[in-house]
């Protein structure tokens, strides 16, 4: 007896989940096999079967049971079943053995034959309904495991014979599909050039590509980002090798999805409007005197019209035209492309700009636009597919610039009341980045700036390309020419772009760089012998390029577009090359070669901070549109490397700033930005077992895949305003409550015996007393503050209620408060001199009370092991931490008791359910229905993560937390674990005035999956 | 690693520019460096010595260069010309030395809230030491 249970238990394991149809083959009637199939699908599909899914689910199983036990039974039950409710009740009886039982329990005595009919009539419904879309694999998949064989679907023959039949019929099925979904084209078809440019064009229409898409399609990981398609990084091995280039080399980065603006109007309304987006307390602005003479490129934080230092955009770097005769100025503002819909939103509301475009200051223009736009269209496309002739023109060849843009989408917006213009310039301005020392030899290599034609030459030229000589012929362009030209010759002579002023613009034309390629890949060098003119670099050092020389024709959008069109084409250019004399020699166009006019523009390094300033310095090169690939081959070919995304990132990491979008959790883009990254790593934490994942909750981690900026901040302020300051926490933090108290009312005692020797008898506590009442009675003022922006903006308190501080004044402040009297940061401080404020109780109170909600951009240095992760959380180290620190330096750090997993028992019950919904126990409705609620309060429980939204993020842990880090890894500049990310002003200040001066700013660092609390020192570089 | 670090200069000329300093961010530019050869080394404080000279050593020895030049800056000369002594007093006599002092113009820049950013240059001492190996008799 119990033989035969093993046996039918084996059976049951091995045909759980299988269709039941291959027990039907002995009839090649195919409804037979679909109908198995269907109630084999609806038994495994429904574990919670009603009542009559219930039978008719025990009678798929029943069928296989009995067909396998006796497989002397062909007949058809799918007709049975069809004919009449008898039948299913006869084969119920036949099935006497192993559920037997069940069954007795579970026949009804009356049974209505109308809604019996009805509801199997229902069934049969679902059956054919999921019969009709069968998948094209589906035979195949119905056998089971052991009898599949390689190449089943390859070749019929290895199929049983009984399935050959059916199986026929869908391969035959599918060719046909197959046949009639590729419409032809052998591959040879295909590639050619233009089939593949109209499928490239076709890709292009949903991400726009960059010009320089299908280099890097070959050599990088492409990723979709905000509509684009973007190299990730190199699929050669190449991190290290590209941190070199950036530090010794030249790397080279295509920074062309990053949008341009333009805006133009006279300068006082230029300044007047956007003087509302930015506040000059957080340094610089649109106004300021070096960027506004257009020598320089200047960067700064946009907020929305009047609401600094709340509610953000995004940061954004701006460029003036340098003056010309015209009264009207004109601005570029390059940004994100996550920022731009913001960004242009915001400056048509400021500039009360509306849709309608107004006539175009050059009509002619438009039209070439329009022409462009047009053939990009589908009908043009279509055209071309019939017209043979149509290979020729022009345009239809290649998308330049936004494919996916409708051609009828205005670009222009004007504001009838100030006169500005807002024009989006996206994709037409393409921007290359050179970051490393040898960018300059890259660049003077690569570059040579445009011959100067006579007036004699040119004259004879088509109408298009006579830009430059209609610029040739003013003596004053000419002498600007040259004294471009001279800038450029003089660059080789400075070792690195650091050397020179940040964010200098030198604007060129320039020749053709394909024209004077090498042959091979070469690696440009600094020649020490070729360096004169020492008095000259000298200067050029000092004082940067004056502003007359960053005026370059590439503002200009009729050059710009002259520029794209005439451009020659790889095809032509190697025709004439082709007709040289001597293969191989320089090809000399003489007065027809085209010249483009581009601006370069330096790229400061590190500025903030003390250590490695000017690392990863570096020039952008702007170039008009449709000469992409022509400036980036010249540029690789001069020993430049490429980087991806990925690369871009570790540069802004490694100079310490913050990484848009990643770092900027108050800016609508960097909240859309966290909650897409949290979605996409819960996913992957997922799809690892339990046993093989970080359990999130023993490691008292409360959010692993994002910062709740908001909690935290939230947590800061409530403590702060309860007074309990010190007293309050969890309650693991009551044993070393009272010590900090105490070593706090010291240290601040120090201060305050500079101050005044009065005061010294004051106690802390007496203070924080006060500090709370002052708190409760100036709270309502803040209040009224910050009541205006959540009554207005409510559906962003959830994350958007927090505040990055960008005062530059405060920052400074707070920055010399973090450090620890005796290191350098104390010869700054002196240095600083008496402006600066002390530390005193007082100040503090004043930072907190009018800056409750912010957060603090830091970067921390390790002091030992480690290298912290994204999200890894800041600490405030407690008392015995420093004194562990201070009596054995090389220990690893404290750690986090492991934390108890409260969700356990829920967790457990809600899985015992689920099995024992799926186990074949036979339960009323009734229980069925009861079980439901629990089961699905338990759906979105993932084992190891915190289900809830986080409740007192500060102090959950034993150690209070004051921020997280937002990038973190082993840094190869400084050698040591480093991280970059944001504490909480309230946290922070509260830190710093409880410990020691000697050790000021010691924080300690913990992964999300680690207990391991680690050491680091806490820098605010301004 | 090569380059000589200018944080070790003291600040010589507070006094002499008065100016409220809180409106001024200071930020000390690199050092003007002349373009590289082979056989330039750049000596910083921030490097262990010991590295700084085995790194010479192994130049000399490994035979591609006769001479190497040792760069030095600021608070960065003592250990610019302990380099080059312990060299010379490792190789029995096979190396000389030649020292020639210079002055380097180094650049700061003023950065204001408000206004035309300010340029200004102070003078720094450096030494630059020939290392190479005596002529065989």
């Amino acid at each position: 007896m119990s033989g035969v249970n093993r046996k039918e238990k084996k059976f049951a394991k091995l045909m759980r989940n299988q269709p039941s149809n291959i027990t039907f083959s002995s009839s090649s009637d195919p409804g037979a096999g679909r109908s198995g199939m269907g109630s084999s699908e609806s038994q495994t599909d429904s574990p919670h079967y009603s009542c009559f899914t219930h039978h008719q689910g025990v009678n798929g199983g029943h069928v296989q049971q009995q067909q396998v036990g006796s497989s002397h039974q062909p007949s058809c039950y799918g007709d049975r079943q069809r004919g009449s409710h008898r039948g299913g009740f006869r084969g119920q009886r036949g099935s006497s053995r192993g559920n037997y039982r069940s069954y007795v329990q579970e026949i009804p005595k009356i049974i209505t034959a109308t809604n019996f009919a009805q509801a199997r009539a229902a069934e049969i419904n679902a059956m054919l309904k999921a019969v009709a879309h069968k998948s094209s694999s589906q035979f195949l998949q119905s056998l089971p495991p052991a009898m599949r064989r390689r190449a089943m679907s390859h070749n019929i023959k290895r199929l049983p014979r009984r399935l050959r039949e059916i199986a026929k019929k869908e391969v035959e099925k599918i060719a046909q599909l197959k046949k009639e979904q590729s419409k032809s084209k052998s591959r040879k078809a295909r590639r050619r050039h233009g089939n593949l440019l109209m499928e490239f064009n076709r890709r292009q229409r949903k991400n726009i590509w960059l010009e320089t898409h299908i280099w890097h399609a070959k050599r990088f990981h492409m990723v979709k980002k905000w509509g684009y398609c973007l190299g990730n990084k190199p699929t050669t091995k190449s991190y290290r090798a590209c941190y070199r280039a950036m530090s010794k080399q030249c790397l080279l980065q295509d920074l062309s999805y990053s949008c341009c603006l333009e805006l133009s109007g006279t300068e006082d309304n230029l300044l007047k409007t956007l003087g509302r987006l930015s506040s000059r307390d957080a340094g610089t602005t649109f106004a300021s005197v070096a960027c506004l003479s257009g020598k320089r490129q200047g960067s700064l934080v946009l907020y929305k019209a009047d609401q600094y230092p709340t509610k953000p955009l995004g940061p954004v770097t701006f460029l003036w035209r340098p003056k010309t005769p015209s009264e009207n100025r004109q601005l570029w503002i390059w940004a994100h492309p996550a920022l731009k819909m913001d960004l242009l939103t915001e400056l048509q509301l400021v500039c009360q700009c509306l849709d309608v475009p107004v006539p175009e200051p050059a009509p002619s223009e438009c039209k070439t636009i329009t022409h462009v736009t047009a053939n990009q269209t589908v009908p043009g496309l279509k055209r071309k597919l019939q017209d043979n002739a149509g290979e020729e023109v022009i345009p239809e060849k290649k998308i330049i610039g936004d494919g996916t843009r409708d051609p009828l989408q205005t670009v222009t917006w004007t504001s009838l009341t100030s006169g500005i213009v807002i024009e989006d310039l996206t994709m037409e301005i393409l921007r290359y980045r050179l970051i490393g020392p040898l960018s300059h030899c890259v660049m003077f290599e690569a570059l040579q700036a445009a011959a100067i034609l006579k007036n004699s030459e040119g004259r004879e030229e088509s109408g298009l390309r006579c830009w430059w000589s209609e610029y040739c012929k003013r003596p004053e362009n000419m002498t600007l020419h040259n004294g471009q030209e001279g800038v450029l010759l003089l660059l080789p002579g400075i070792a690195s772009p650091a050397e020179i002023p940040a964010g200098t613009v030198l604007g060129l034309t320039v020749g053709d760089p394909r024209l004077n390629m090498p042959k091979d890949r070469t690696t440009a060098m600094p020649d020490p012998t070729q360096v004169k003119d020492l008095e000259k670099i000298r200067e050029l050092c000092l004082n940067g390029v004056g502003a007359e020389f960053a005026q370059s024709e590439i503002w200009d959008r009729n050059v710009r577009n002259i520029v794209t069109e005439t451009k020659l084409t790889e095809q032509e250019l190697n025709q004439m090359r082709s007709k040289l004399l001597v293969p191989g020699s320089r090809l000399d166009l003489g007065p027809q070669e085209s010249k483009v006019p581009i601006l370069l523009v330096q790229q400061p390094g590190k500025m903030a901070g003390q250590e490695h300033t000017g690392w990863g310095s570096g020039w952008d090169i702007l170039i008009p549109k449709g000469w992409g690939m022509a400036f980036w081959i010249p540029l690789i070919y001069r020993g430049a490397r490429a980087g991806g995304l990925q690369e871009g990132a570790k540069h802004t990491q490694y100079k310490g700033l913050p990484h848009f979008p990643d770092d900027f959790p108050d800016c609508p883009a960097g909240i859309q930005h966290s909650m897409e990254t949290e979605k996409e790593l819960i996913g992957k934490y997922k799809k690892y077992p339990p046993a093989k994942r970080p359990n999130y909750i023993h490691h008292g981690t409360m959010t692993p895949f994002r910062c709740p900026w908001q909690q935290l901040v939230e947590d800061w302020k409530t403590q702060n305003q309860d007074g309990s300051f010190k007293l309050a926490g969890s309650d693991q933090e009551q044993g070393l409550r009272p010590e900090m108290q105490v070593s706090s009312r010291e240290y601040v005692g120090v201060h305050e015996k500079e101050i005044s020797s009065e005061e010294k008898p004051l106690k802390l506590e007496e203070e924080m007393e006060e500090e709370s009442e002052s708190v409760t009675t100036l709270e309502p003022n803040i209040g009224c503050e910050n009541l205006q922006n959540p009554s207005t903006g409510d559906r962003c308190s959830e994350s958007g209620h927090v505040s990055i501080l960008r005062s530059r004044k405060l920052l400074k402040q707070i920055s010399t408060w973090c450090r620890p009297t005796s290191s350098k940061g104390q010869q700054t401080r002196r240095y600083v001199g008496s402006a600066q404020v002390q530390m005193t109780a007082d100040a503090v109170k004043a930072i907190i009370c009018s800056h409750p909600r912010f957060l603090v951009w830091v970067r921390l240095s390790l002091l030992k092991k480690g290298s912290p992760v994204t999200n890894a959380t800041i600490c405030i180290p407690s008392e015995e931490d420093l004194h562990l620190l201070a009596s054995e330096p090389n220990c690893p750090g404290p750690q986090e008791p492991k934390h108890r997993d409260p969700f356990k028992h829920q967790f457990k019950a809600s899985k015992s359910q689920k099995k024992r919904a799926f186990s074949q126990d036979p339960e009323t409705a009734a229980g069925d229905l009861q079980r439901k609620p629990v089961a699905s309060c338990g759906k979105d429980l993932i084992r190891g993560l915190w289900p809830d939204r986080p409740q007192n993020v500060m102090s959950h842990c034993s150690r209070l937390t004051i921020g997280f880090v937002t990038q973190g890894d082993f840094s190869l500049t400084v050698g040591c674990g480093e991280a970059l990310g944001f504490v909480s002003l309230v946290g922070l200040l509260h830190m710093v005035s409880s410990q020691p001066a000697e050790r000021r700013g010691l924080a300690l660092v913990r992964c999300p999956a680690s207990l391991q609390y680690r050491f680091a020192k806490i820098d605010i570089e301004v | 690693m090569s380059m000589a670090e200018n944080q070790a200069l003291a600040p010589a000329s507070e006094g002499a520019l008065d100016m409220d300093q809180v409106e001024y961010t200071l930020r000390k530019r690199l050092p003007r460096k002349l373009p590289k050869r082979k056989n330039d080394i750049y000596v910083n404080m921030k490097t262990d010595f010991k590295a700084q000279l085995a790194r010479c050593q192994k130049m000399l020895d490994g035979g591609c260069f006769s001479e190497i030049c040792i760069h030095g800056l600021g608070l960065a000369i003592n250990r610019a010309i302990n380099i080059a002594l312990q060299l010379q007093g490792g190789s029995f006599g096979a190396l000389q030395i030649a020292a020639n002092t210079s002055t380097v113009e180094l650049v700061d820049d003023l950065e204001l809230d408000e206004g035309e950013p300010l340029t200004r240059t102070r003078n720094n001492s450096a030494i630059h030491i020939k290392v190479f190996h005596t002529l065989p008799k």
